[in-house]
């Protein structure tokens, strides 16, 4: 597996723990260091009298520590892989201890369980009484499409009564509302409506922002009073778009399937309230062209199932969420062995059809893959943007992290890649024209 | 002006109040909102046309039109990065939790190696640089032209940067931070000590002060008596700074006009009394300023809260205008004499803080040496390494070796802590030092002393910045203790970081 500091550290739940595996890049501190082609494993000198034992399944990676911590991976697993990505030759070649061969075939039974279980479920994957699931399939749809009725004339009537008059009163009649899409087991709108009362005077250009926000859950509406003469792929849109998950089992049993060799674009980790994690991967397939995004969210840092390193490129079949943008993807098994990514070669022209023919077959993605090719990092005021082909978009990006992207530019053109949601693009990695490792990754400071 | 712009009224003051028409929009966007106004209600009108516009305009959006130049590039670096491996990553834990001199010997140890920093830690290091005026000078070299770019990027790092190393003497004069100009200074002085005073003196003048009295201490080099005129003209100089640093080098030139009239003043307050077969030097107090007090210097007036009487306030500023070579030809005593002479007279704290102060202007060594060996420590309130740190380093490290020999209580808290005030950043002490040092500490380090000296435990990190690298192996493979607290155990850890880290940076001088 190719092993980059950088790659290392974003596998990280959160800075502190990058910051602590650093401090414990110390050879020192590892009496003990061993590898073999599947694994690597160490003993690491922590403060209690026994040292902590420390394992990665390269394969992965996947970790595993004696430690008593609850990030996951922890400090010692993160610093382990650093050891490894910077000097191999310090882990000496030989046959696992039984703690690690132990666990490398529990792992091995765990996953082959696992399949046992998938395909037992494929095998009884009908349903007890299609009829009652059906039925109450029905119901949820009838319950939310008289929910979004009400949404549609809730919102007629905000615009009646004018934006101007808006006040703190009336707002908490958006919570109001919010709350009683939830109840009608339609998440997605209620979110949407929350997100349209926090934008509410935040910055110049709010009402033209709410308005546009209005824009989109009045097509969400209208669309939800047609559903059923919509074509299957935007239903599976709505039915994404109103918060009602797709079941993933399904999707691994009867998504799409593409095969590829899969650069990794980006990779984000935000955190969300109550602990909860959520990461995005960006993928790009090298074959096929085709783009590529992966949703998990992880409580209370325990970290998540796939351990995905940016700028690398992994083999996979994805199984794709039914859904017109196409975007969204599942990957059953881990991820193999990792290689020296192939960067996409895009022209800017092309990179706005594709998020447009996107946008129009599914509107209501909130992010979209976007890599500027050529982009030149500026700055006006306070305000990053980015400048490719004579046009300039303004960047949502940390000072600490937009620093390092200049420093790595040195004022040059770079190949950038972000999170593009209209008005911002978040860049999360950056290379340059022919160059193979990432010349600068989103927090990998 | 948006394309959401002719909603916006509407939208704002309510259809209920302002029914009216659709605005229209050109092109097939207008069309589709024409088409869908078909509800009869204008709100709902309102909100399809919304839904239009809103998926319209994220389906067609490409940023704004950027017609503005685009910022210069940063110049092609010759210098290649230190490559990624061991030695990166302890130049990473250096910027984010080493001591300072560790920070200095990094970038010492890059720059010898001809290397420059990984684009990915300039931000860091230019921080660290606009903190630390001792660290700028070590730091420049290693920029690189990337680095040299990106300060100029930011307001606050400008200063730390300066221009490219490559750039035409002329341009590092001009345009150059002050550690370029003061290099570039020291440089010409080197080789052309009157071309390098005249620079200076041309550009005193748009100078501000605290570069003046910086810039001044060039001079020190190759100091003669051509320089005396503009020294003796900066007597006069509006800042206190520069009057003192132009006073400090007329010091070490005995035979100009100002030490000689300081000599002449001094000479008619000291008399010779026959006593018994002896004779006895005595000293008097000026009792008035004289007339010409200001013109020389001697009329700083007294701080409110001296401990100096008027008078003795007045014989101070004398002394501190004499060399001290004067007192050892005039008196025909050497530096030990005088200062026990001096404690036997009335004006003892005038005399050895007036004596003090020209040792640190122009260091003496036999003087350093008198003071330490018996350091009156009534009169003068500075710490004995501040004296220590005059001499240089093999007679700072006899006296040390000495002391750590007579093995009193805490006397290796002491060398220690005048070892890191007084030996300079970057300079490792002598393996003979280092050994005695080590051989003092490993006791503690192995049994309970290091538990309860919290002073010690804390000056370990930067003692292992100090100490000769063949010393250090000794402290790096320390055993365990059952019973280490966490906090004993954090200072270990980080002084086994400084030592892989040093050693880490030494590799690089190797190669």
């Amino acid at each position: 597996m190719q092993l980059s500091t950088e790659g290392v550290l974003a596998l990280a739940p959160d800075d502190a723990s990058a910051k602590a595996a650093r401090g414990l890049v110390l050879p020192a501190k590892w009496p003990l260091l061993g590898a073999n082609e599947a694994a690597a494993w160490g003993e690491c000198q922590g403060s209690g009298s026994k040292p902590y034992q420390t394992q990665v399944d390269l394969g992965g990676p996947a970790f595993r520590c004696s430690c008593p911590s609850r990030k996951f991976p922890c400090k010692h697993g993160l610093a382990l892989l650093l050891l490894r990505a910077q000097d191999a030759s310090r882990f000496t070649p030989t046959e696992p201890p039984a703690w690690v061969s132990e666990w490398l075939a529990s792992r091995g039974e765990k996953a082959q369980k696992k399949e046992e279980r998938q395909q037992e479920k494929a095998a009884t994957a009908a349903p007890a009484d299609p009829a009652a699931a059906a039925k109450r399939e029905d119901q949820r749809w009838q319950r939310i499409t008289a929910a979004g009725q009400e949404l549609q004339r809730w919102l007629a009537d905000q615009l009646a009564a004018g934006l101007g008059a808006l006040n703190d009163e009336r707002l908490r009649g958006w919570q109001t509302m919010a709350a009683r899409m939830v109840d009608a087991q339609a998440p997605g709108l209620g979110l949407r409506v929350r997100e349209a009362a926090a934008g509410v005077r935040d910055g110049a250009d709010w009402p033209e922002r709410t308005l546009q926000r209005f824009g989109l859950l009045q097509l969400l509406c209208e669309a939800l009073q047609r559903r059923e003469r919509l074509p299957e792929p935007v239903q599976a849109d709505l039915r994404s778009a109103v918060g009602w998950p797709q079941d993933k089992a399904e999707v691994l049993a009867q998504g799409e399937a593409v095969s590829d060799c899969w650069t990794v674009l980006g990779m984000v980790i935000e955190e969300r309230e109550d602990k909860l994690s959520e990461r995005r991967v960006w993928l790009h397939g090298q074959q096929s062209g085709r783009r590529a995004w992966l949703l998990d969210h992880a409580f209370g840092g325990r970290g998540f199932e796939q351990a995905w390193l940016g700028g690398c490129s992994v083999q996979a079949t994805l199984r794709f969420f039914p859904g017109a943008s196409g975007l969204r993807a599942l990957n059953a098994e881990a991820p193999a062995a990792a290689a020296a990514p192939v960067w996409p070669q895009v022209t800017l022209a092309d990179e706005w059809q594709r998020i447009a023919r996107r946008i129009s077959a599914c509107p209501w993605m909130g992010l979209q893959p976007l890599v500027l090719p050529g982009a030149v990092l500026l700055r006006q005021g306070e305000q990053w943007l980015a400048a490719a082909d004579g046009r300039a978009l303004p960047l949502q990006l940390g000072a600490t992290d937009a620093w390092l992207l200049l420093a790595a530019s040195g004022g040059r053109p770079l190949q950038l890649m972000g999170e593009w949601d209209g008005h911002l693009l978040a860049p999360l990695t950056a290379w340059s024209e022919g160059a193979a490792a990432p010349c600068w990754q989103r927090g990998a400071a | 002006m948006s394309v959401w712009t002719p909603l916006l009224p509407q939208a704002m003051v309510g259809t209920d109040r302002q029914a009216q028409a659709l605005p229209a929009w050109p092109g097939e966007v207008g069309a589709l909102v024409a088409a869908s106004a078909t509800s009869g209600q204008p709100s709902t009108d309102l909100l399809r046309a919304a839904a239009v516009l809103a998926v319209c305009s994220l389906a067609g959006a490409q940023g704004a039109t950027w017609t503005l130049p685009l910022p210069a590039v940063a110049a092609e670096d010759h210098l290649p990065t230190l490559p990624s491996g061991p030695v990166q990553s302890a130049l990473v834990w250096t910027l984010q939790e080493g001591p300072a001199s560790l920070q200095q010997q990094a970038f010492a140890a890059l720059a010898h190696a001809g290397l420059r920093l990984p684009t990915g830690l300039l931000p860091q290091a230019l921080t660290l640089g606009r903190r630390s005026l001792a660290l700028r000078p070590l730091l420049l070299p290693v920029l690189g032209e990337r680095g040299l770019w990106l300060a100029a990027q930011n307001e606050e790092w400008r200063h730390v940067g300066g221009v490219s190393a490559d750039a035409a003497d002329d341009a590092r004069w001009q345009e150059g931070s002050v550690e370029q100009r003061r290099a570039f200074l020291r440089q010409e002085r080197a080789a052309d000590p009157a071309a390098a005073r005249e620079r200076l003196q041309a550009a005193l003048t748009e100078l501000p002060a605290q570069e003046r009295a910086d810039l001044l201490t060039v001079l020190a080099d190759g100091l003669g008596a051509a320089d005396e005129p503009l020294l003796d003209s900066l007597r006069a100089d509006r800042s206190r700074e520069v009057r003192q640093a132009a006073l400090a080098l007329l010091l070490s030139l005995p035979n100009a006009a100002h030490p000689t009239r300081a000599a002449a003043r001094m000479a008619a307050l000291l008399k010779q009394e026959r006593v018994m077969l002896s004779r006895r030097w005595t000293v008097d107090a000026p009792t008035e300023l004289p007339t010409d007090a200001k013109a020389d210097n001697l009329d700083t007036p007294r701080p409110k809260n001296e401990t100096l009487g008027e008078t003795a306030w007045w014989l101070y500023q004398l002394v501190r205008q004499v060399p001290l070579a004067w007192w050892t030809t005039h008196t025909d005593m050497d530096a030990a004499e005088l200062l026990a002479w001096a404690g036997g007279t009335d004006w003892a704290e005038a005399l050895l803080r007036g004596w003090r102060d020209v040792l640190f202007a122009a260091p003496e060594a036999a003087w350093c040496e008198a003071l330490l060996d018996r350091w009156p420590a009534v009169s003068l309130r500075d710490d004995p390494a501040s004296v220590l740190a005059l001499l240089p380093l093999a007679a700072r490290e006899r006296h040390w070796l000495k002391r750590l020999q007579a093995n009193e209580l805490g006397g290796l808290l002491t060398v220690v802590q005048q070892v890191l005030v007084a030996n300079p950043p970057g300079q490792s002490l002598s393996p003979t030092l280092s050994a005695a040092l080590v051989a003092a500490l490993l006791p503690r380090l192995q049994g309970q002393a290091l538990r309860d000296d919290y002073a010690l435990r804390a000056l370990l990190p930067e003692l292992c910045c100090a100490l000769h690298l063949e010393a250090l192996p000794a402290l790096a493979n320390l055993p365990r203790q059952p019973d280490e607290t966490p906090s004993i155990l954090q200072a270990l850890q980080t002084m086994m970081q400084v030592i892989a880290a040093r050693q880490a940076f030494h590799s690089l001088t190797r190669t």
